[in-house]
C-alpha cells in the first residue's frame, strides 16, 4: 500500500515540477518530460504488476493534470512502460548509449502517436510540432536521461540501504 | 496453471493495455467531461503551482525593476506623449459610442445579452506544453461553468473548457481544439479562427474575393453564441491566396501575449433583456 501511495506522490511531484521549474527553467521553449524518463527508468527496473501500477498512475496524473484527453499520457506510458521491459529481458539495457537513443524514441513516438491521434480523431493537423516541438525535446531527453537515470539509479540503492537496515534492525 | 504461468506478463500487459485503452476511448467519445478525480488533482496542484509560480515571479520583479531603473526618463517622457495620444483617441471612441447609442435607439436594436465579470488570478501556465491551456484560481463556487468566455483587456483569451471547486482550466485561443468565429474588422471577411501553436492562429474559410490584409484586426462575430461580438482576437499577420485552392491561406497573431497573462476576466451571462416594442 506504502508504494501505491508514494508512486502517486512521486508521479504528482514529478508531473507539478516539470510543469514548473522546468517550465521556467527552459523558459517555455523545450518541454522537458521527466515522467516518461521516469516510466521508461520503471521499465528498467520495476516487475511488471508494480511498474504498470505506476506508469498507469503516472499517466493518470500527467493527464489530469495537463488538459489533454484522458488516458491520452495513461495509454502511452503503459505502452512504454511494457515496451520497455519487452527490451529489458532481451538486450543489456545499461549502457549509456542505448538508454539515450531509446528515451530519444520513446520521446519522438509519443509525438507520433499524438499527431496520429489528433489527426485521426479530431481531424486537428499538429505534424508540424514534430520538428518544432517533439524533436527537440528527444534530443533534451535522450541527452539528459543518462544522467537522470544515474540519479534514480543513486536513489533506489538508498532506499533499499534504508530497507535493509531497518529489517536488520528488527 | 500452467499456462497462466508460463503467459504470465503477457496476461499483465494485456490487462493494464486494454484498461487504459478502455479509459482513452471513453474520454474520446465523451471529451470535456471532467470526473472527480481530475478535480481533485486540479485542487490538489493549483496551491502548489502557485507557490512556485509566484516565488519566480517575485524573483523576476526584483531583477526587473532593477533594470527598469535604466533609461526611466526618457521612457517616461515617450510614455507621457503615447497617453496624450491615446486620449484624443479615447476623445473620438467615445463620441462613437455615443454616435451607436444613439442610431440602435432609432433602429429598435438591443443589446439581448448583458455580462458581468469575474476577475481571477493565474495560476498554472505552462508555456512549453503542446496543449495550451491555462489553470485560473475560481470555479463553480464563483459561478464559473464549462463555456464562459475569459478575455483581459487586450482581448479574448479563451474559453473555460473544465471547472473545479476552487479552479477552472481555460483553452486558449492559441489551442488546435479552439475554434473561434470571427470577423475581420474592415472588410467584415468571416472565417473560422483555429489554433496553430505557440505563436499564429489560422483564420480559415475566408472567401478568395474577400479584402483581407496584414494590419487587420480581427474581431469575434458573436456567432456561436460563446463568445460576445465585437472582441479583439488578434491582428492578421499574412494573407495569401494560393493558385489553388477555394480560401485564402491567413495567418493571426494573437491580442494577448500569453506567456505574460497574470489576472483575466471571465464573462458572465447575466440575463436577457427583453426586446423593445
Amino acid at each position: 500500500m506504502i508504494f501505491y501511495l508514494l508512486t502517486l506522490l512521486l508521479a504528482f511531484s514529478v508531473i507539478i515540477l516539470q510543469r514548473t521549474f522546468v517550465d521556467l527553467l527552459f523558459a517555455g521553449k523545450i518541454s522537458l518530460e521527466l515522467s516518461l524518463m521516469l516510466v521508461i527508468f520503471a521499465g528498467f527496473n520495476f516487475e511488471e504488476v508494480r511498474g504498470g501500477i505506476f506508469a498507469a498512475l503516472t499517466g493518470f496524473v500527467f493527464d489530469c493534470l495537463s488538459g489533454a484527453v484522458m488516458g491520452l499520457y495513461t495509454f502511452f506510458y503503459v505502452i512504454v512502460f511494457f515496451l520497455t521491459r519487452l527490451l529489458t529481458n532481451r538486450i543489456y539495457s545499461e549502457q549509456m548509449f542505448f538508454i539515450m537513443i531509446f528515451t530519444f524514441l520513446c520521446v519522438l513516438l509519443e509525438g507520433l502517436y499524438i499527431v496520429v491521434l489528433y489527426k485521426s480523431v479530431f481531424d486537428v493537423n499538429m505534424s508540424y510540432n514534430l520538428y518544432r516541438v517533439f524533436l527537440p525535446q528527444a534530443l533534451v531527453a535522450g541527452v539528459l536521461s543518462p544522467a537522470l537515470f544515474a540519479g534514480l539509479n543513486y536513489l533506489e540503492v538508498l532506499f533499499h540501504a534504508g530497507d535493509r537496515r531497518s529489517t536488520e534492525s528488527l | 496453471m500452467f499456462f497462466f504461468k508460463k503467459y504470465q506478463r503477457l496476461a499483465i500487459a494485456f490487462v493494464f493495455i486494454v484498461a487504459s485503452l478502455a479509459l482513452l476511448s471513453y474520454h474520446l467519445k465523451r471529451p470535456g467531461q471532467v470526473g472527480f478525480f481530475k478535480k481533485v488533482a486540479m485542487e490538489t496542484a493549483s496551491p502548489v503551482e502557485k507557490g512556485i509560480h509566484s516565488a519566480f515571479r517575485g524573483l523576476g520583479d526584483v531583477w526587473g525593476r532593477y533594470l527598469f531603473l535604466v533609461g526611466l526618463e526618457s521612457e517616461n517622457r515617450d510614455l507621457k506623449k503615447k497617453i496624450a495620444d491615446l486620449q484624443n483617441e479615447i476623445n473620438s471612441y467615445r463620441e462613437m459610442y455615443y454616435e451607436v447609442g444613439r442610431l440602435k435607439k432609432i433602429l429598435s436594436l438591443e443589446e439581448t445579452m448583458i455580462y458581468s465579470t469575474v476577475a481571477a488570478r493565474v495560476v498554472s501556465n505552462e508555456r512549453s506544453s503542446l496543449f495550451k491551456t491555462i489553470i485560473i484560481e475560481k470555479g463553480t463556487d464563483d459561478g464559473i461553468v464549462e463555456g464562459l468566455p475569459v478575455v483581459t483587456s487586450q482581448g479574448i483569451v479563451g474559453r473555460i473548457i473544465e471547472s473545479s471547486w476552487n479552479v477552472s482550466r481555460v483553452l486558449l485561443v492559441t489551442d488546435y481544439n479552439s475554434n473561434i468565429d470571427a470577423l475581420v474588422q474592415g472588410s467584415r471577411a468571416q472565417g473560422i479562427l483555429q489554433g496553430g501553436g505557440p505563436q499564429l492562429c489560422r483564420l480559415k474559410y475566408v472567401q478568395r474575393t474577400d479584402e483581407v490584409k496584414p494590419g487587420d484586426t480581427l474581431v469575434t462575430s458573436g456567432l456561436g453564441g460563446i463568445f460576445p461580438k465585437g472582441l479583439v482576437l488578434g491582428m492578421i499577420a499574412t494573407a495569401e491566396k494560393r493558385e489553388t485552392g477555394l480560401f485564402q491561406h491567413v495567418e493571426v497573431m494573437p491580442a494577448v501575449d500569453f506567456t505574460k497573462l497574470e489576472e483575466v476576466l471571465v464573462l458572465i451571462p447575466e440575463r436577457s433583456k427583453e426586446k423593445r416594442r
